[in-house]
């Protein structure tokens, strides 16, 4: 990990009030990280080269590359690209769980602000939905500078909500999406996963690409508590008076066998699936929809 | 199981402490608002149902500490109770309860019994006791039984103490005796006594009780006492009439251990004050007071003298009796009157008894001739100065008839005298047959070799006779006759005989200077008063009599006659004919009935019953008690040691205290993994 990377650490971005700043920084120091990479070769700054297709216009033929390499490339413009992304973000009450500095919600409020600013910069359109047992925000998903600022001020007014229904909002999309799109689930998934694997295969089918980021606390990941605890689901507000440490390996195998299905029905249904951890760096999550978007397009 | 200390048991209570807390002071575990319960819910039901086997276990746990704790200090005993343990050595025992006069002092007899009774409640079934009131003798016993309620009825109904003295080593042998055929190995005699000095005796000395016999003394006499003692009193029991005014004195001591020193002491004759002296003992260990008296009228004068108020009011009085009679009539028949009087017997003998104004005897002298039944009528005591064989058989007769209606003779037969005559004369009512005169050479005497110190002519004169005998008759003593002084050739010199009511005496030598010198010693006139007087008055009446002492009513009161004796307290007995001896048993004044005329006889409690000094109860547990004997235990030491033997080798608290830290060291590892 570089100097760079250490401006998406969730402990230095919750200390950045403001969303658009805490955006730039993840999406500037991620790019600034890029270039040092010999891995990565991809920036929305940079303009891109493809092999050349039958049919491709002679014009975009970068000449001077194929005088070097007696290989046809075009030249790649990025206005060309024309993709449309909807990050969903969970809003309910269960994204509100923290045991460190930064939410579930605050951790995918950044993460949804930082791919907004990083998905305008590429030029490609971004909308919003924000959810928790119904679509509280919807925001159509479009390339403009001004669309982005309102994308963040939604986001940065966003507050947990009640109860979570991912299928609901998903389902709406799918029916209302009339091209391809890539959908960017934002959420902890605590719903039925089954009805949420399907409305996600229903969405993949449909020619669109899903990333899922499934975003879960540490506490909840690793379930290290020690002390007996009266637990209280945020959503539904039942307790449950239990000796953790009893009861952590069943949990750590409950836990493992509702990830270990998700992560599967995703990988089947050809979703991108990501776990990620709200102690950890945003830049996974970067990655994982710079790589899905690499693939797509 | 049994407990030694139960009362810890209460302590069981605080077991509900961890469910009152559990139940009231519920404390909740943080709460945390977290993501989901789904996964802990999945969790497994038999975790769940483990979690709250773990929280009652912590519960019972806790409830199981204290509750072992508690069980712990009470001190649990396994193999009966502790009375059980006890009954396992049973004792038998004699409790000695003294029943002597000084018991009456304060409140110590009612201690003594509840002394005993507490004895009794001690015991345990099992046990045997005897009980045994004693005074100077055993006075009420029980013998050993198991039968403890019996023991108690016993007890209930001993008599209050009496009059008796104390005297320890004659209860303490009977105990021992008792103790010999007990069926227990542990045997112990508990005395309850007030522990008056005068109890220890002299008898005894040296005695110790068997071995294993242990000695419990248990002291009901503490504390101060106060007691006014008539140590003596002299009062004259009989007087003639003349002699009616007279001066009693009375020895007045203190005998408390708190001194007394102002009391008044007062004079009753036949039950009126007459006089009233006061006693200072200011000064004085004890005084002397003079109580003047008189006596006017004949016949016998009931006597008490009291002395103050005090705790110990039985021995406050003293009682005694004097007898007013009348002079006595004494009729000389001179046998051999001479006109010397040196050689003249009666004039010796008148000289003696009647050389006085103030004399009590009134004489009458007669010649052998003049003697017969209405002069024989006139008088009480007949001398025969040196006559008797020159009498006629009507004389002798009357003579006889008056010896056995109850007057008396003295015969001093002398050279005069024939023996043969004189022997068949009298030889129904002589104490002695004559056998010849006996004249010695000049030079030659015999002496009084032998006297009857005890006799009541004897006592007052002592045994200092240098009379010299050189006449003198040799005689044999009849068989009903009794000896009272001999010649150093072993021939009786005084004898007496009692014949019918009456009374003869027979001196066998002259009362004159003829045969020996005795009317010239000193001891002629008392010898002739005492013997005239003994003759006239017979009885063997005392002034005054103690409890304990045999009065001897034969010369009193009529052989068959029964008799019907009152004490003080009113209680009456009867006193067949044949039996006329009469123990005294309680003090004051005897009335004794003949059914013709009443008599009294006083008593006085035993003195050294009055004084109070105490010896230390260990002084005479030390004494008595046999060396090989172990050391006296209390019953709380030995139920202690009972108890220490059997709670030593189970030691159950010891096992209770592991089970505790062994608990606690799971319930630290139960509550560790459980949230309460």
């Amino acid at each position: 990990m570089t100097s760079n990377t250490t401006f998406i650490d969730p402990t230095v971005l919750s200390s950045l009030d403001n969303l658009e700043l805490r955006a730039r920084v993840v999406v500037e120091g991620f790019v600034s990280g890029l270039h040092k990479s010999p891995h990565r070769g991809f920036s929305v700054e940079f303009t891109d080269y493809r092999h050349y297709y039958r049919g491709d216009d002679m014009r975009h033929v970068d000449w001077k590359l194929y005088a070097r390499s007696d290989k046809f490339y075009i030249k790649q413009y990025e206005d060309e690209t024309n993709v449309r992304c909807y990050v969903v973000l969970d809003s309910s009450a269960s994204m509100g769980y923290s045991s460190g500095v930064m939410s579930k919600l605050e951790y995918g409020r950044t993460l949804a602000s930082a791919l907004a600013y990083f998905i305008m910069r590429q030029r490609d359109a971004v909308g919003l939905i924000t959810f928790d047992e119904k679509v509280n925000e919807y925001i159509p998903a479009l390339c403009r500078q001004p669309h982005l600022i309102r994308i963040l001020r939604v986001l940065a007014g966003l507050q947990a909500g009640a109860r979570t229904d991912v299928v609901r909002p998903l389902s709406d999309l799918a029916s209302n999406l009339n091209r391809k799109s890539m959908v960017i689930l934002i959420s902890d998934m605590l719903d039925d996963e089954e009805q949420i694997i399907k409305t996600l295969q229903r969405l993949r089918s449909m020619g669109n690409d899903v990333i899922v980021f499934h975003v879960l606390d540490d506490a909840e990941l690793h379930f290290r508590f020690q002390e007996a605890t009266e637990f209280i689901d945020a959503e539904t507000r039942e307790s449950f008076i239990t000796q953790p440490q009893s009861i952590r390996d069943a949990y750590l195998e409950n836990l493992g066998n509702y990830l270990e299905f998700c992560k599967k029905q995703c990988q089947s249904s050809g979703v991108d699936y990501c776990l990620l951890n709200t102690s950890q760096p945003l830049d996974t999550a970067l990655y994982s929809y710079i790589s899905r978007r690499a693939r797509s397009f | 199981m049994s407990f030694l200390s139960p009362l810890f048991l209460f302590g069981l209570l605080a077991a509900a402490l961890p469910i009152a807390i559990h139940l009231i002071r519920k404390e909740t575990p943080p709460k945390m608002v977290f993501g989901t319960l789904r996964f802990l819910k999945n969790t497994s039901k038999k975790l769940i149902l483990f979690q709250q086997i773990q929280q009652w276990l912590l519960l019972l746990l806790r409830a199981a500490v204290i509750s072992l704790l508690v069980f712990a200090f009470a001190r649990p005993l396994f193999d009966g109770a502790i009375a059980s343990l006890v009954d396992a050595a049973p004792e038998s025992s004699v409790i000695l309860v003294d029943a002597s006069m000084s018991m009456r002092y304060g409140e110590r007899s009612e201690q003594a019994r509840a002394a005993a009774q507490d004895l009794l409640a001690g015991m345990s079934a099992g046990d045997e006791v005897a009980i045994v009131a004693f005074g100077g003798s055993a006075l009420q016993v029980r013998e050993l039984s198991t039968d403890l309620d019996g023991a108690r009825a016993f007890l209930e109904a001993l008599p209050e103490p009496g009059f008796e003295v104390t005297r320890f080593m004659p209860a303490l042998r009977l105990a021992n005796d008792l103790l010999e055929s007990a069926r227990h190995q542990s045997r112990s005699v508990h005395l309850i006594s007030d522990f008056q000095a005068s109890g220890m005796g002299n008898d005894d000395a040296g005695w110790v009780m068997s071995a294993g016999v242990r000695l419990n003394p248990v002291d009901v006499g503490a504390g101060p006492t106060r007691n006014l003692l008539l140590t003596d009193v002299r009062s004259p029991d009989q007087l003639i009439e003349n002699q009616s005014e007279y001066e009693i004195l009375a020895r007045v001591r203190s005998t408390g251990s708190v001194h007394v020193d102002q009391a008044d002491v007062r004079l009753l004759l036949d039950g009126v004050e007459t006089a009233r002296v006061p006693v200072n003992l200011t000064d004085l260990s004890e005084e002397v007071v003079r109580l003047p008296a008189v006596f006017d009228t004949a016949g016998t004068h009931r006597g008490e003298i009291r002395v103050g108020t005090d705790d110990f009011a039985v021995d406050n009085s003293y009682f005694f009796t004097v007898d007013v009679m009348a002079r006595i009539r004494v009729l000389l028949v001179n046998g051999e009157p001479s006109a010397n009087w040196y050689d003249d017997e009666a004039h010796w003998l008148g000289l003696a008894i009647a050389g006085s104004a103030e004399s009590p005897f009134v004489v009458t002298r007669s010649s052998p001739r003049e003697l017969d039944a209405e002069l024989l009528a006139q008088h009480d005591v007949v001398v025969l100065l040196n006559a008797g064989s020159d009498l006629n058989s009507t004389q002798a007769g009357a003579l006889n008839d008056f010896v056995r209606e109850g007057g008396s003779l003295l015969l001093a037969p002398g050279d005069r005298v024939a023996a043969g005559p004189f022997n068949q004369l009298f030889g129904d009512i002589s104490p002695a047959t004559l056998e010849q005169p006996v004249r010695l050479a000049a030079g030659d005497y015999q002496l009084i070799a032998d006297i009857d110190q005890r006799h009541p002519v004897m006592l007052p004169l002592g045994s200092d006779w240098g009379v010299r005998f050189e006449g003198f008759w040799m005689a044999s003593a009849v068989a009903d006759a009794d000896v009272l002084m001999q010649f150093d050739n072993g021939s009786p010199a005084l004898l007496e005989r009692s014949v019918g009511q009456g009374r003869v005496m027979l001196f066998a030598s002259a009362l004159d200077t003829e045969w020996n010198n005795m009317p010239l010693q000193g001891l002629y006139l008392p010898f002739a008063h005492e013997s005239l007087r003994y003759l006239a008055q017979a009885s063997e009446k005392e002034r005054a009599y103690r409890v304990g002492d045999v009065i001897d009513l034969s010369t009193a009161v009529a052989e068959q006659a029964t008799l019907t004796i009152t004490d003080a307290a009113g209680a009456s007995t009867q006193l067949l004919a044949g039996n006329r001896l009469l123990t005294a048993t309680t003090a004051g004044f005897l009335n004794i009935d003949d059914g013709e005329s009443v008599q009294f006889y006083a008593v006085n409690p035993d003195p050294q019953e009055s004084v109070l000094a105490r010896i230390a109860p260990s002084a005479l547990q030390d004494a008595v008690t046999n060396p090989e004997t172990e050391p006296v235990q209390s019953e709380d030491v030995r139920t202690a040691q009972l108890i220490a033997e059997i709670e030593g080798p189970q030691r159950v608290w010891w096992w209770l205290l592991l089970l505790v830290m062994l608990m606690l060291l799971a319930e630290t590892r139960v509550a560790n993994t459980t949230y309460r």
